[in-house]
């Protein structure tokens, strides 16, 4: 099988002039958490339309867990789990009653799948509301659940978190996290809260005006653009040996002419130019960057920012 | 598809949609029986059989009320999962776009098929309750055969409003189209060319009328299948072209 789980080549789609999604190569590995981030508009969901053969493509090629995603859509879209923008239910059906039409119709599932998957998503107590009495958040849980309950091995979220609180935001992040790391799930998500998917993404995906214009992991981007300071100093070895045996830093790089850049503890730059000096390094310069990744965004982006 | 099927009776769990429908369906044997009131007030020496009363009611639903229902019907079986949203999560499932529009079409032919059946039960209570004479299991059984045959046929000219449904994706447009069948039905029941209007035809055909006209009973079979399959292809070609949104 492709290291993949998602690949997109070239995906095209277009509303009769208008190119929506132009020419998009995304590649999502397995067991990783996929951020894609971009403005309103930006061809982010029409992108996740047409992964779950909601849209056609206008040309390019989607591949599933390495095949064509046309080439056995039942078995494919088995294994996978969407929720796209606000999720729709029957409004005159129950969360739980509204999961068994699905669990029905999904054919294969556990017994206690519905009840588990309102339990995670807390709507477990919730036995009598109908789904039109549901609050934006609760909707918003119930898609989540849906889109869980049967366990899939790739999820595919568009907005996953709008509406909800921030407990909800938290506790939601924390179980996409979970399901990555000890069940192996993968997860496409999009957001244009630039916050969460930074907390959240191992690879990020930008798109913008139908382009993906950057797909780059979240460890070299935090490498490349985050905020840091750094010191040139006289001996950087001895630097780097305070830092991690005295202040237990490791989150650092050694560039050239004496360069350390640290990215954890900011505020700890006075005590360690303290210590620095104390233990006869001499420090020559020490300089904040102010580049945050909501900057290197906008500016990618071509000003204002991500949504 | 069974699996589809039983989805489609969940999802009329305390779904208003199908009471008014029951309602709906016996608006016509209620209007008769007000009809049959009348007459024994105004016209006491009036005999009026079950036969009347029976025939009646079908003629009111196959021509008049009952088009409206079924189409409003069609209408909300479609569109529903339109203005819920639901489409992106059954799709996704997956559910292939032929089955989940074949589970709707036989979701229309079972609902059509009850409301047949409460037009029947409710004319047939009614008419005992009005005291109507003739009762013979002739005419029970001539009765059941014409109900069930003019919904059979009817049903068949449904799908031209699946496909305005799956088009327009709202319940009003329907609405009015099944609103100038109506129109059409009123206007061409008693004339030669109401052979040839599939709404109309399918209640002369369950009746018996169509022997009165010009044109004969296979032409008029012909048009409703002909209507019945442009409206079913439309509707699965432009469903299975059409992205979800």
């Amino acid at each position: 099988m492709s290291e993949y789980v998602i690949k997109t080549t070239n995906l095209t789609k277009q509303f009769g002039e208008q190119t929506g999604v132009d020419c998009v190569n995304i590649h999502v590995p397995k067991g990783k958490i996929y951020g894609l981030l971009g403005r309103n508009g930006a061809g982010k969901t029409t992108t996740m339309r047409m992964l779950l053969n909601l849209a056609t493509s206008t040309s390019g090629e989607i591949l599933l867990f390495g095949e064509n995603y046309q080439k056995n859509p039942k078995e494919t879209y088995r294994r996978i789990g969407s929720m796209i923008e606000t999720p729709g239910f029957y409004e005159n059906l129950t969360g739980s009653e509204n999961l068994q039409i699905f669990a029905r119709l999904r054919g294969q599932h556990k017994k206690d799948s519905v009840q588990n998957a309102l339990e995670i998503v807390g709507l477990d107590k919730e036995t009598k509301k109908t789904f039109s009495n549901y609050s934006l958040g609760m909707k918003q849980r119930l898609g989540i659940a849906a889109a869980i309950m049967h366990e899939p091995e790739l999820l595919i979220l568009d907005e996953p978190i709008n509406g909800l609180d921030p407990v909800g935001i938290q506790e939601v992040r924390k179980y996409l996290e979970m399901l990555c790391i000890e069940k192996g799930v993968t997860i496409l998500i999009s957001s244009h809260i630039l916050n969460e998917i930074e907390q959240l993404a191992d690879i990020i995906g930008v798109m913008h005006k139908g382009r993906l214009i950057e797909e780059v992991a979240m460890q070299d981007l935090h490498q490349r653009n985050r905020q840091y300071v750094e010191f040139v100093v006289s001996d950087e070895n001895k630097a780097c040996l305070l830092l991690e045996q005295k202040f237990g830093l490791t989150d650092y790089s050694v560039h050239e002419n004496g360069s350390i850049r640290l990215y954890t503890n900011l505020e700890m730059r006075s005590k360690l130019n303290q210590c620095f000096v104390e233990k006869g390094i001499s420090v020559s310069k020490i300089n904040i960057s102010e580049e945050k990744l909501e900057d290197y965004f906008s500016n990618l982006i071509g000003g204002g920012e991500i949504g | 598809m069974v699996n589809l099927l039983y989805c489609e009776f969940l999802k009329l769990k305390r779904s208003k949609m199908f009471f008014i429908s029951i309602l709906g369906a016996m608006v016509a044997p209620v209007m008769v029986f007000a009809g049959l009131i009348k007459a024994k007030i105004t016209e006491p020496d009036k005999i009026i059989t079950y036969s009347d009363m029976l025939e009646q009611t079908n003629l009111y639903v196959l021509l008049l009320f009952g088009v409206i229902v079924y189409g409003v019907i069609a209408a909300y079986l479609f569109s529903r999962e339109y203005t819920e949203n639901t489409l992106k999560s059954v799709l996704t499932i997956p559910i292939s776009k032929e089955a989940f529009l074949t589970a709707k079409f036989l979701m229309l032919f079972v609902w059509m098929m009850i409301l047949t059946a409460v037009a029947w039960v409710s004319t047939f209570l009614l008419s005992i309750v009005g005291n109507a004479a003739q009762f013979s299991v002739a005419v029970i059984m001539q009765s059941i055969k014409e109900y069930f045959l003019g919904a059979f046929l009817l049903y068949f000219t449904m799908s031209p409003f699946v496909f305005i449904t799956l088009w327009l994706k709202n319940l009003v447009t329907p609405i009015i189209a099944t609103a100038t069948v109506v129109l059409g039905n009123v206007a061409l029941a008693n004339e030669d060319l109401g052979v040839l209007f599939p709404w109309t035809s399918s209640y002369l055909i369950a009746s018996g009328d169509i022997e009165k006209y010009k044109y004969s009973t296979e032409i008029a079979i012909i048009i409703i299948f002909v209507v019945f399959f442009i409206g079913i292809f439309t509707s699965f070609v432009y469903f299975k072209k059409q992205d979800i949104k």
